[in-house]
């Protein structure tokens, strides 16, 4: 299939899964009062139901999905590292520590937003440190010793953050827990948007990185005979695909596998050509974290289960297919990009 | 106002007896009189008349209820069972996966206490959503107000804070009679154990929740109110607020003469020289039955003192 061809079905996943997610959920809804809800009639608990709780989760799910999925394919090319995610350099543990470090100070009591802006700021730090480790003195960023810092970094907050826990009350511990598992299920508008200021500029801004990302591929050196600021390319790249992990930390929590197993199945299927990988991937993640949550919202209703078990299981199977059918096909190389 | 002589009660001044004598006495009073709950930042206009009833919840949120809330779901076992007990069954529409009251099985769940399901809660069309205060789950209080769901913050910890629940939903729901009859029963039960227990040498007992390092109840906890008033003495009411995760070996160091357990578990192995028991069901849920729960550890812990028939 041509990439155009995939562009167009997956932003059709996308409208589709959305409609979807109006559709389904732990109260049983008709298509039509789906319908009417979103033009603002019928039954008022319809319409909350509909435009200010299952609308705003599947949004962030779009948002979400599609930024985590981006920047792993950006993390997998920068690093050339086919186990790369979004979560490898340490952006997690930051967030996670910010998240505690909130909870347990009683700060989320008085502030609702002080949970998130924490989780942000854990993930920011992290992003710095692990940027200034890996800068030699001459500025260059070694992705080898970027790798290291970030497992070493990320290491380090997990510790700190388990510390905190082992001190705090069982109540922080609790709020610490379902945080660390990951849910949307705290999705409101505000939220969206804010996530979406955020991080839809660092993804069309990726997006259009996909050119020196393609030469990087190939090999630093090369790259920089054809003309690459090699340097600039990787930091912005680095940067720009960590600032989105960290908006969709602060929203969500952490929600693994999306930002693995995506890129890797749009790779697989479509080549390892940037241009096209990267907003494929962004589309794929999307329709993959909509359809995971649509699971976790409604197949043990009315408790929700975390949504990293779903895109566990769900990804884990559809991606070993994906790479069984692809290692048949050609050759496993392609794995590697 | 109560609160002025009885606030430092976290100390061992006052003897145990009195004191719940004086909680229930006063706790009733409040009821009858409209007055507010205990820490004494709180008031209310309301009056055995009715409403509207002001008051403010455990969040700090100051809440008016110009009538009965006709559909609500409690999030708080506690307050469920304060609201049963009440005889508020038809006012429940909802339940969450834990509870277990007959009265209210078959009713549809919302999920969990926290982070319940809002899709649920939003179809059940709802006049009041009771929640657990605190930290455990900022979001859903949020989404509540977002959603235009009433909802009133309670923080079951210590038995004071039991039986604040009892009055102001008492007051919420127009049962102030039914509220003040539930407290003065509770004050009574817990009166009369530490009056049986009185003068008796106090084991030095600790209460296991589980885990590995297990999870003792500190202070601030109603199971550590509840084993002072059955005349025992927690070794760790030095730990907390609340629940803290302790070493084997500090378990050992504290000389136990009793370990206390949720039921179904056992004590660490390490443990296994020391008597161990079950705590009851009663103990369970913070609620109602405190009195009760009072009683069922004094027998654990005082066996000779309840010889002579049922306390």
């Amino acid at each position: 299939m041509k990439p155009f061809a995939w562009a167009g079905l997956l932003a059709l996943a996308v409208v589709l899964v959305f409609m979807l997610s109006l559709r389904l959920g732990s109260v049983d809804l008709t298509t039509a009062q789906v319908f009417a809800a979103l033009r603002g009639q019928g039954d008022v608990n319809v319409r909350q139901i509909v435009i200010e709780l299952r609308a705003p989760r599947a949004a962030m799910a779009i948002l979400v999905g599609g930024g985590l999925s981006l920047s792993g394919a950006v993390f997998q090319a920068l690093l050339r590292n086919p186990l790369a995610e979004p979560y490898i350099l340490g952006i997690s543990g930051g967030a996670a520590t910010g998240a505690v470090l909130a909870l347990a100070l009683g700060l989320t009591a008085s502030l609702t937003w002080a949970l998130p802006a924490a989780a942000l700021a854990g993930a920011l730090l992290a992003i710095l440190l692990v940027l200034g480790v890996a800068s030699s003195a001459d500025h260059r960023v070694d992705v080898r010793v970027l790798l290291l810092a970030g497992v070493v970094v990320g290491a380090f907050f997990t510790a700190f953050m388990s510390f905190v826990l082992s001190i705090s009350d069982a109540r922080t511990v609790r709020s610490a827990v379902l945080w660390m598992m990951g849910s949307l299920a705290s999705s409101d508008w505000s939220t969206v948007w804010m996530v979406t200021l955020y991080s839809l500029p660092a993804a069309i801004a990726l997006m259009a990185l996909a050119r020196p990302l393609n030469l990087l591929a190939i090999g630093e050196e090369t790259a920089g005979y054809l003309g690459t600021n090699v340097e600039r390319v990787k930091r912005i790249a680095y940067v720009l695909a960590s600032l989105l992990t960290a908006a969709g930390v602060a929203a969500t929590g952490v929600i693994g596998f999306v930002g693995l197993i995506v890129p890797h199945g749009v790779r697989l299927s479509v080549g390892a050509d940037y241009r096209v990988l990267l907003p494929l991937s962004f589309l794929a993640g999307a329709v993959f974290l909509t359809l995971a949550d649509i699971v976790a919202r409604t197949v043990l209703s009315p408790t929700e289960v975390p949504i990293g078990v779903v895109t566990a299981f769900v990804g884990v199977p559809l991606f070993l297919l994906l790479l069984r059918r692809s290692v048949g096909a050609r050759s496993g190389s392609e794995i590697e990009s | 106002m109560w609160t002025g002589a009885l606030t430092p009660w976290g100390g061992r001044g006052m003897r145990w007896s009195a004191r719940w004598f004086v909680i229930g006495i006063l706790a009733a009073c409040d009821t009858f009189s409209g007055q507010q709950p205990p820490d004494g930042t709180e008031d209310t206009e309301a009056s055995r008349s009715g409403y509207p009833v002001q008051l403010t919840d455990a969040a700090g949120t100051r809440h008016t209820f110009e009538e009965a809330p006709r559909r609500i779901v409690s999030l708080v076992p506690s307050a469920t069972e304060a609201l049963l007990a009440m005889a508020e069954a038809d006012n429940l529409v909802g339940r969450t996966d834990y509870d277990r009251m007959p009265e209210i099985e078959g009713l549809p769940s919302v999920g969990g206490g926290l982070q319940p399901n809002l899709e649920i809660l939003v179809s059940l069309d709802l006049d009041l959503v009771i929640r657990f205060a605190g930290e455990s789950d900022l979001a859903t209080a949020e989404r509540l107000t977002d959603l235009a769901i009433p909802h009133f913050a309670v923080q079951p910890d210590g038995i004071e804070d039991v039986l604040t629940i009892i009055r102001d939903l008492g007051l919420i729901i127009g049962k102030e009679d039914a509220a003040a009859e539930l407290l003065g029963e509770i004050g009574n039960a817990l009166e009369g154990v530490s009056r049986r227990v009185a003068g008796l040498p106090e084991p030095r007992v600790a209460y296991l929740l589980g885990g590995d390092p297990p999870w003792v109840a500190g202070s601030g906890t109603y199971i550590d109110e509840l084993i002072s008033a059955a005349g025992g003495d927690n070794v760790f009411d030095d730990l907390g607020p609340l629940y803290a995760s302790v070493s084997v070996e500090a378990l050992l160091d504290r000389g136990l003469d009793l370990i206390l357990v949720s039921e179904g578990l056992t004590p660490p192995t390490a443990l296994g020289h020391l008597p161990s028991a079950e705590l009851p069901p009663s103990v369970e849920i913070p609620g109602p039955r405190l009195g009760q729960a009072a009683t069922d550890i004094a027998r654990l812990l005082h066996p000779g003192a309840f010889e002579d028939g049922p306390g």
